[in-house]
């Protein structure tokens, strides 16, 4: 039987390894991941918790079945969550439709990230509120928005988000450095009135 | 652990669901691998047929065909290879960007070592005579490759004795300085060879032998041959 305290001292790559001899390890590492990538599906889609969760049923059966493909060169974090991001879109593609507003949950780590930031601090010289970076984060192309998830919401690192998004480190650089912008942009062109 | 992961290994269970064995997906990557490397190998062969005919064409006679050098540049040039080439450059794009780590390049990283890949492999290809007997061989057993391969027919270029331009394969020999040529459009001509006529390259002339001559048509089938030119470049025989 397999709990919490066997999994707990493991790391990822060793639940792998053991889930492909006995499938019941399985669990710790949807226990593990669960609630993030809950978080993530979310945060990137504008899905129910209903349609979150099928969502993640079906990013969890396609891990299992794709286990003897994880490369271990990559984090195990980095592999699943590309795998939730294919899967999102994926989705998307099949309802022939994205979401037309995100919803995008701004909680305290990117409202810290707005008033820290070097390069809006000198441009934008305020403080925002969650709904006005919601707001403003909802106009932002989609791929900058996925970068900002994954930097300022998930706290992926470049290398990291390199990996879930199939991109090279200076594109994934690049990308942010433009979203950063886009979002100065935004904020003084159309004059949001908060 | 909640409802959901539950739900999630109660299903993996129910449905029998299976990890897929490992030897699909390194299947798969061979696959991509090999795609990505016969790209390659393609896009050099291109680039060595490429290099065969523009050494190969003879850059020198747009005097007798009455165009400028840049125009007889434009006519000349392999088309279909160079297409041939690119198309198979962005197949070969494709298939490395495809392989588990192709994402970490740059774009202009992965083109740019793909082109020296295939203009290096495609010299090498070229010294060994490849680029020279893929094209003799097209030529010969595929008669729509001359019209496709560059704007101009090298054989039309070379059946316009008006201009002083005749090729064709010798037929009989009957003196040092005459010989009978078959045109390339089966008309019989009497080759009068000039006393100081200067024979380019390794030709032979001998029955069988394809020949372009430079010269001037003297009647309705006799002409006069100042310069002999083999029609492939021995060297690549």
């Amino acid at each position: 039987m397999i709990n919490s305290e066997n999994c707990a001292q493991k790391t990822d790559e060793e639940l792998v390894a053991l889930t492909l001899q006995n499938q019941d390890f399985f669990s710790c590492l949807v226990e593990r991941y669960e609630p993030k990538l809950m978080r993530y599906v979310r945060r990137i889609s504008a899905a129910t918790r209903e349609d979150a969760e099928d969502l993640l049923q079906e990013i969890f059966v396609k891990v299992y079945r794709n286990l003897n493909d994880f490369d271990q060169s990559l984090k195990f974090s980095s592999w699943i969550y590309r795998i939730a991001h294919n899967q999102v879109i994926s989705s998307w593609r099949k309802t022939k439709s994205r979401p037309p507003v995100l919803k995008f949950e701004a909680d305290e780590d990117f409202l810290k990230f707005i008033a820290a930031d070097e390069d809006l601090a000198r441009d934008i010289e305020r403080r925002f509120t969650a709904e006005e970076v919601r707001r403003i984060i909802n106009q932002l192309d989609e791929k900058y928005r996925e970068v900002l998830v994954l930097k300022f919401l998930e706290g992926k690192d470049y290398r990291e988000i390199s990996d879930i998004l199939r991109r090279p480190l200076g594109t994934v650089a690049t990308l942010i450095n433009r979203a950063k912008k886009q979002f100065a942009k935004i904020v003084e062109e159309k004059e949001i009135k908060f | 652990m909640g409802d959901l992961g539950n739900k999630i290994l109660e299903r993996i269970k129910e449905e029998k669901i299976e990890p897929r064995p490992r030897w699909q997906f390194l299947l798969k990557d061979y696959f991509v691998w090999s795609a990505f490397g016969i790209s390659l190998l393609v896009g050099a062969l291109a680039f060595c047929v490429m290099l065969s005919i523009i050494l190969d064409n003879d850059w020198d006679i747009y005097r007798y065909l009455e165009i400028s050098p840049f125009e007889h540049f434009l006519i000349s040039l392999p088309y279909l290879w160079i297409l041939l080439l690119f198309l198979f450059l962005a197949i070969a794009y494709y298939n490395y960007r495809h392989t588990k780590k192709g994402y970490c390049c740059k774009t202009f990283t992965i083109l740019a070592l793909s082109i020296f890949g295939s203009l290096i492999l495609g010299t090498f290809f070229h010294s060994l005579g490849l680029g020279g007997k893929i094209d003799r061989t097209l030529s010969r057993n595929f008669p729509v490759y001359q019209k496709i391969h560059c704007c101009c027919h090298r054989q039309d270029i070379w059946s316009q004795p008006e201009k002083g331009l005749l090729g064709g394969r010798i037929t009989g020999i009957k003196s040092i300085s005459n010989f009978d040529l078959e045109d390339f459009n089966g008309l019989a001509w009497q080759i009068e060879k000039d006393e100081g006529a200067f024979l380019r390259g390794p030709v032979l002339v001998e029955i069988g032998e394809e020949v372009r001559l430079i010269g001037k048509k003297k009647s309705e089938r006799v002409f006069r041959a100042f310069e002999i030119r083999p029609w492939w470049n021995r060297e690549e025989e």
